[in-house]
């Protein structure tokens, strides 16, 4: 009679890789940093359960807060510059030129470079001494030196950043802007839309699906970021561009300290977990208005 | 409103070999509905661009009112067009899609508001007003599309570039209809591009045939399907197109083809036309009538009828049978006759 049960439980097996797989991956390495975070270490033999002391202790660090403001700081002016620049590159590549693979090859060139030969490239392109950045802005008459000067080190830094990323943003929005039939200009042309007109409520309008992608990648990333400022100011002058990914590194490899820096690890997680869903929401949403449009 | 004159009219791409438009000649009467009726190919969208300013041709006048704007672009023309598929501002309202035309040329706001409710009473759209376009249909987006080429009071053309393309065909007619309506009513200088001749003659009060030769004819409706004046017209106009003989079939002198329509000739055994059915190849029935292709080897060559087959079809037992082997006689009541395709003579022949 086995042969009418209306389910086979054995089919469960065929999971088990999935599941494996998974747990091995991510969720038993996250559960040990959740571990860790509940624990006082003294050495791989003496440890304590503290609770959620650590966490409070994370949350009340004044330099935790500091490098939290600091990240924040970051990811907003990097959107800020790198959302619009990245929108008028796209607005300025020509749509069916000869050249217009070429370009945006070109374009692409920094997303291609490793991480930290960004961070080596403008490590030496932007030092006082030999240096082509460093060198010039000094020979301008602008005393500049990124080691020393915490406000130099920040424009550095955003430069770099803006160097690296801004051509993603330029890429997706040029996908974008040339997913646009061109009757939708002609009609703007006919109705006589200025230039501006035509950007904000034709383009713009039309744009809102690959911009919610680029602000929120962009948003992700700036704020895991690592490799780039650990190589080119090492988080200097003093603490000033210490972001949150480098204290923790700090805490963790520098000083051992492992079960703040776990409670630590499991906080910035969260952060970017709620990135995660925003972003998924939003990409949700999009698609629901773009198949409730279909569907009527 | 104004008239709309073509002068020689010619355009070439830029590194084309040759024209894409000849030496086009058309007027358009204000307030007229003109409908360019034309397979693809034969440069509805580049006259179109035209029109629309958005090409500037490269011989020839475009006149609006008697006025050269050949060299204007579309904006300072006070052209407005509806595409194939709804263009609209897609963050903005319903009424303000509407207003966006008006406030671009900086109108009052009480002009504004009139003409948003002339345009909205004309099309029937009033309960649509505050809806965002994605939360319409492609039909009621359509009649916005329209409303927006509408709402200028100074529009002196409107083009339609086969607005009802991406509308269901269940509801075509419905915008069709409206589309009739409001140009009725508004009396606006409507040009209609088609490939589809039902909406072309159904819509129009006049319509051109294009073709890469240029403009084979314009004229009524009714004209261009009853007294086509080229033989392209008569294929390609009406559905099925006309039948061709050779003119001594029906001794028609001075010609070289003879040309009719389906519903112009009957079978008749005793007719003049006279020969064996070689092929049949019927396509259904409709009111009764057996319908398709029938082949009739003739002294004069075999020639091949297409329409509803009359009266045999229909005959006393009214089952459908087989007609090949038998002798047929074809009966032409009117007839086209054309030397050169081009027509030379109208006449009857019962």
């Amino acid at each position: 009679m086995s042969s009418f049960k209306p389910h086979n439980n054995r089919a469960w097996l065929g999971v088990l890789p999935v599941l494996l797989i998974v747990a091995f991956s991510a969720v038993i390495p996250l559960m040990t940093v959740v571990n860790y975070s509940v624990q006082d270490i003294l050495d791989f033999n003496t440890r304590f359960f503290v609770g959620l002391e650590w966490y409070r202790e994370t949350l009340n660090d004044p330099r935790f807060t500091e490098a939290f403001l600091r990240q924040l700081g970051f990811s907003a002016t990097v959107l800020a510059v790198e959302i619009p620049l990245g929108l008028a590159v796209a607005k300025g590549i020509s749509k069916n030129s000869r050249y217009t693979p070429l370009i945006l090859i070109l374009l692409a060139i920094p997303l291609l470079i490793p991480w930290n030969v960004v961070g080596t490239i403008w490590q030496i392109f932007a030092r006082p001494d030999i240096g082509l950045l460093g060198v010039g802005v000094n020979v301008l008459g602008i005393s500049y030196n990124y080691t020393a000067e915490p406000l130099h080190a920040w424009l550095t830094l955003i430069a770099m950043d803006v160097w690296h990323w801004t051509s993603l943003v330029a890429l997706l929005a040029f996908a974008g802007l040339t997913a646009i039939p061109n009757a939708f200009y002609q009609a703007a042309e006919l109705d006589g839309a200025s230039k501006w007109q035509q950007f904000r409520y034709v383009e713009l309008p039309r744009l809102r699906g690959v911009l919610i992608i680029a602000v929120l990648l962009r948003l992700m990333d700036s704020f895991m970021i690592y490799t780039e400022p650990f190589v080119l100011t090492g988080g200097g002058p003093g603490n000033t561009t210490t972001f949150l990914s480098q204290y923790l590194a700090t805490m963790a490899v520098g000083q051992f300290d492992l079960g703040p820096a776990a409670a630590f690890s499991v906080i910035y997680f969260l952060f970017i977990l709620l990135f995660c869903w925003l972003f998924y929401a939003s990409i949700n949403r999009e698609q629901n208005m773009l198949s409730s449009e279909g569907r009527r | 409103m104004a008239s709309i004159s073509l002068e020689d009219l010619c355009f070439r791409y830029e590194g084309a070999a040759q024209d894409t438009l000849t030496g086009l000649n058309l007027t358009v009467a204000d307030g007229e509905a003109h409908a360019l009726l034309g397979a693809s190919g034969a440069g509805k969208t580049t006259l179109l661009n035209l029109l629309s300013g958005l090409l500037t041709p490269t011989g020839g006048r475009i006149l609006f009112d008697g006025e050269d704007v050949s060299a204007l672009p579309g904006r300072a023309r006070s052209v407005a067009q509806v595409f194939q598929f709804p263009v609209l501002y897609e963050s903005l309202s319903v009424a303000d899609n509407l207003a966006f035309p008006l406030r671009v040329k900086k109108a009052s706001r009480q002009l504004i508001a009139e003409r948003i409710d002339v345009v909205c009473e004309e099309l029937d759209i009033n309960h649509l007003r505050h809806a965002k376009p994605r939360t319409l249909s492609l039909f009621e987006k359509q009649l916005v599309a329209v409303g927006k080429a509408l709402v200028r009071p100074e529009v002196t053309l409107v083009l339609l570039d086969e607005p009802l393309t991406a509308v269901e065909p269940r509801i075509k007619w419905r915008l069709r209809q409206s589309l009739k309506r409001v140009q009725a009513d508004l009396g606006v200088t409507m040009i209609y591009v088609t490939h589809d001749q039902t909406e072309a003659l159904t819509f129009a009060d006049r319509v051109s045939v294009l073709t890469t030769e240029g403009i084979l004819q314009t004229d009524t409706p009714e004209v261009i399907y009853q007294s086509p004046s080229h033989e392209f017209v008569g294929h390609f106009v009406g559905s099925p197109g006309m039948n061709f003989v050779p003119s001594e079939a029906l001794g028609v002198g001075g010609a070289e083809r003879v040309g009719f329509r389906a519903e112009w000739a009957t079978l008749d055994p005793q007719a003049t036309l006279r020969g064996r059915v070689l092929r049949e190849r019927v396509q259904g029935t409709r009111l009764g009538q057996r319908y398709g292709l029938l082949t009739i080897d003739t002294a004069h060559g075999p020639l091949t009828m297409r329409g509803a087959l009359p009266h045999v079809a229909n005959g006393p037992d009214s089952s459908v049978r087989s007609l090949v082997g038998s002798e047929m006689g074809l009966r032409v009541h009117r007839y086209v006759a054309f030397s050169q395709q081009r027509k030379v003579a109208e006449g009857e022949l019962v």
